[in-house]
């Protein structure tokens, strides 16, 4: 043990002070007793009247000098010399994910995890920093940058793993932004800690790099895929069960739907390989079909073990791309949900004859079916024209739910037709010289025959395709020429990730809960199973499942490839300075209100009378 | 002070003493002298002067020799109570309403008085202020005793140490006390209540006691505190009597020692007083008064 602060010895003359003021203090009591004959005599036999015999009496005396001297060893900062294997600044990447919850080595991989960042916050030297990531879905800094052991135990015990695929791009990018500069000491590592699935070849860390490996075994059976379609004898669901450990397996899987099972069969599946099941004859008007593994072997990882489907077929909405080619209008509509783009450059019908929900004319004409919803955008041959303009200055813009947030101020265009459109297609966008955008429903003898936008250029002399407002421009358009059945929510959500309803919707959790949805979208989306959206008169289900073959891979990994090296896992032998005046102090207090207690209450062995 | 009914209780008890000793008066005791009672006691030989009608006749015309015929002399006994009216003696706490010793020994000596007095005994009772009651006969003292007894408490300042007793009250010593005392006793038997708490000793005393034909009998009154003290830390302690001070720094071996002391005075005077002769009983005054005679006294044979 050395010491940092050995002038704080000299507080140890304290103690003569101490004694002096004692010695001064000392008052007797005074006791009337018969007689002290008897008195005189044991002291005769004792020379009780001693200095040492009233320095050894006086607990309280001893207590005080025990105080002091365990305050001066506080003050004088011993420290011990610890064996560490961090120094500087330390950035904790922990494991928060999905296969984190694998109970291969009970009770999971995270508790593992979580001891052994424990251990490693146990072991930071007093001057070390460490922040900790965790690393699930979105990952977040839980601790950022302390030297506070308590604050880290704290944020470590808080931290839970969610039933999300890790994303650790994003997490190496937060700890490259977190990590900036070098730690007092001038070192720097970061420590990864997990089971290496899903982290293959991540990108570079600055610094020293260490992977803490967790997991013992990789055994998992998992439902790869679940989905179904329509069949002539109705709907048919298709499920696939994966072995991904390294040990046949036989498992008993349960087809539900709409809480009824539909059936369940026992499927031999050796290790590595995947078996499929087809399930004919399903009710078309069923809202949601879960499979599930119901007893398995050798399986550790259970949250991959049910996957829900939505029987949302009819939300799909067919659009046929009529155009030479528009990488900004391919990729707007191919990110849009329940949207089923057909491209081409002639104009085709649907496999099955019948006419799309919704066609996109990019320069390109066709002859429209009867009651069909049209995007036309430039050259076409619906509406006569009557000379090009090219001053587009933004004038005036009318209230449509197609111009919902398009800031329709910055577009220009270098050539736009002049249409003579008619009296329902009313003009949404003006220039300075005349409509950019026109918009309306073609009326008919009982009802409307179908509604048209019309953007009178082409969107390669445009840079309204460079604009944000081109991605809503076409979402509002696709919405409002061919609105959804029910709401629009994509057909397989992760848990953990948020859906974009309408305000006020309220979503019926599957544990029965409702909630109703704010501004920012629905984010609870942390349970598993079939979760029901009602905005106004639409009741749309929706499913939220764990489906992730990465996560699901639990195959633990005794190497990591981070920046194309691998770090080790070796504990490299170092030494930190562990102080130990925090102790002192505590035995200094003890000392203290022992002293106390003692004064007031008197010295338990001699339990006598006090005078 | 002992109530009705235990007095009652004494009643028909009295004394044994450890020999016979010559008494003042016809009395109820056996005396050494022969004397006129109808209780043969041994012939003598004629001798000129003695009185020819104590000859037995008989005896003469038996052996032609003439005896003279003794009989037993009753006599009264003398019974000397010392109470040890010592401001030791009348220590009590600060925070007591009465001395628990004086009371105690104060009790007993009634209770001596009160059997001497209903056995027929001559009863002489001194404490060590030199007040003397007595001779008396007869329980119709009883009475005035009480008030005599009541005469010798100290005020309370004394008896608690807040004023030193040397301030008050001229402190006697037990030996010249008693060598004082056994210059003028009647033989008898003599019974001693105190503490024997005096720096000088009591050796000279009670040999002097002994001199003058006393039988001398101890009763060793010693407080609870005295007993078992329950001291602790740094104390002052004041004698009251003296005023004298000793520091003394209290732990478990010093009231071990202390104990052990104690138990060394008292073997030695109970040691001391029963080559003599006489009868030592140890008395804790947290007793009551009642139990010490009706039971301890009785069963070591003090009174019957």
């Amino acid at each position: 043990m050395n010491i940092l602060n050995p002038v704080a010895l000299l507080a140890g003359l304290l103690a003569i002070p101490i004694i002096l003021l004692y010695l001064l203090r000392l008052q007797r009591r005074e006791q009337s007793v018969s007689s002290t004959m008897l008195w005189q005599q044991v002291i005769l036999d004792r020379e009780a009247n001693t200095l040492w015999q009233k320095l050894r009496r006086n607990l309280l005396l001893l207590l005080q000098l025990l105080t002091l001297a365990a305050l001066v060893l506080a003050l004088i900062r011993p420290y011990i010399n610890m064996p560490s294997t961090l120094s500087g600044r330390l950035m904790v990447l922990l494991d928060g994910s999905a296969s984190m919850l694998a109970t291969d080595s009970p009770p999971s991989r995270f508790e593992d995890a979580r001891s052994a960042v424990g251990k490693l916050i146990d072991e930071l030297g007093p001057n070390n920093e460490m922040s900790i990531i965790l690393v699930d879905g979105s990952p977040h800094a839980i601790a950022s940058a302390t030297t506070n052991k308590s604050d880290l135990h704290a944020a470590l015990d808080h931290a839970q793993p969610s039933p999300s695929p890790s994303n650790w791009n994003a997490a190496i990018a937060l700890a490259s932004a977190s990590s900036g500069g070098t730690g007092a000491d001038g070192a720097s590592t970061t420590v990864v800690v997990s089971d290496g699935a899903n982290a293959e070849d991540l990108q570079q860390l600055a610094g020293n790099v260490r992977f803490l490996p967790i997991g013992v075994n990789g055994d998992n059976l998992a439902i790869s895929n679940l989905s179904i379609r329509k069949t002539t004898r109705g709907l048919a669901a298709f499920i696939r069960v994966t072995n991904l450990g390294s040990q046949d397996d036989k498992v008993l899987v349960s087809v539900r739907s709409d809480h009824t099972l539909l059936d369940a069969r026992t499927l031999n599946i050796p290790a590595g390989q995947s078996e499929n099941w087809t399930i004919n004859g399903i009710d078309p008007q069923i809202s949601w079909v879960r499979g599930s593994i119901d007893e398995a072997g050798h399986n550790t990882l259970l949250i991959d073990d049910v996957a829900y489907v939505v029987n949302g077929i009819s939300n799909i909405r067919h659009v046929l791309l009529l155009s030479p080619g528009n990488r900004f209008l391919e990729q707007a509509l191919a990110v849009l949900p329940n949207l089923q783009v057909t491209r081409a450059i002639t104009p085709s019908a649907q496999p099955d004859g019948k006419p799309y929900d919704l066609y996109v004319l990019d320069g390109v004409s066709m002859t429209l079916p009867v009651r069909a919803n049209a995007m036309v955008i430039g050259n076409q041959s619906f509406f006569t024209t009557s000379g090009t303009f090219s001053n587009t200055a933004f004038a005036r813009s009318e209230q449509h739910p197609v111009l919902d947030s398009v800031d329709w101020r910055s577009i220009n265009a270098s050539e736009v037709r002049r249409v003579n459109a008619p009296a329902w297609l009313k003009p949404l966008v003006e220039s300075t010289s005349g409509p950019v955008l026109f918009a309306g429903e073609m009326p008919g003898e009982s009802a409307p025959l179908g509604r048209v936008v019309l953007l009178p250029f082409a969107l390669r002399s445009s840079d309204l395709p460079l604009q944000v407002a081109f991605p809503i421009l076409i979402a509002n358009s696709v919405d409002w020429l061919a609105p959804p059945q029910g709401l629009n929510i994509a057909a397989s959500i992760k848990p953990g990730e948020v859906v974009a309803l309408p305000r006020n919707t309220i979503v019926t959790l599957p544990d029965g809960n409702r909630v109703a949805v704010d501004q920012r979208g629905f984010a609870q989306t942390d349970q598993s199973g079939v979760y029901h959206a009602s905005y106004k008169e639409l009741n749309t289900p929706f499913a939220v499942g764990f489906s992730s073959p990465a996560e699901s891979q639990i195959t633990p990994h005794p190497d990591l490839q981070i920046g194309g090296s691998t770090p080790s896992s070796e504990v490299v032998p170092q030494s930190s300075q562990r102080e130990i005046w925090g102790w002192l102090a505590v035995v200094a207090l003890l000392l203290l209100i022992t002293e106390w207690w003692i004064y007031q209450r008197g010295v338990p062995a001699l339990q006598r009378k006090k005078f | 002070m002992l109530v009705e009914s235990i007095l009652r209780s004494l009643n028909g008890l009295r004394f044994v003493p450890q020999r016979r000793r010559p008494g003042v008066t016809t009395g109820e005791r056996r005396s050494p002298r022969r004397g006129r009672s109808l209780e043969f006691a041994d012939y003598r030989d004629y001798t000129p002067g003695d009185d020819p009608r104590r000859v037995d006749w008989n005896v003469y015309a038996r052996l032609e020799r003439p005896y003279i015929k003794l009989y037993e002399d009753e006599e009264d006994l003398t019974v000397h109570v010392l109470l040890d009216s010592s401001p030791s003696m009348q220590w009590r706490e600060e925070n007591e309403q009465a001395s628990p010793k004086w009371n105690c020994a104060a009790q007993l000596a009634m209770a001596m008085c009160y059997i001497a007095l209903t056995s027929g005994d001559r009863l002489v009772i001194e404490t060590s202020t030199k007040a003397r009651f007595g001779p008396k006969r007869g329980a119709t003292a009883i009475s005035s005793f009480i008030e005599f007894i009541e005469r010798e408490a100290l005020p309370a300042e004394v008896a608690d140490g807040r004023v030193p007793a040397n301030r008050v009250t001229q402190v006697t010593h037990l030996n010249s006390w008693w060598k004082r005392y056994a210059l003028d006793a009647k033989p008898g038997l003599c019974v001693i209540i105190s503490d024997f708490l005096d720096p000088e000793g009591y050796v000279e005393g009670l040999n002097a006691l002994g001199a003058g034909r006393l039988d001398v009998n101890i009763l060793h009154t010693l407080s609870t505190a005295e007993l078992d003290p329950e001291f602790s830390g740094d104390l002052r302690l004041r004698d009251i009597e003296t005023a004298a001070a000793q520091d003394i720094s209290l732990d478990d071996a010093l009231i071990t020692q202390y104990r052990r002391r104690l138990n060394q005075f008292t073997t030695e005077l109970a040691d001391f007083c029963r080559r003599r002769g006489g009868k030592y009983h140890l008395i804790n005054t947290s007793e009551s008064a009642e139990k010490i005679i009706l039971r301890d006294l009785r069963k070591e044979g003090w009174i019957i």
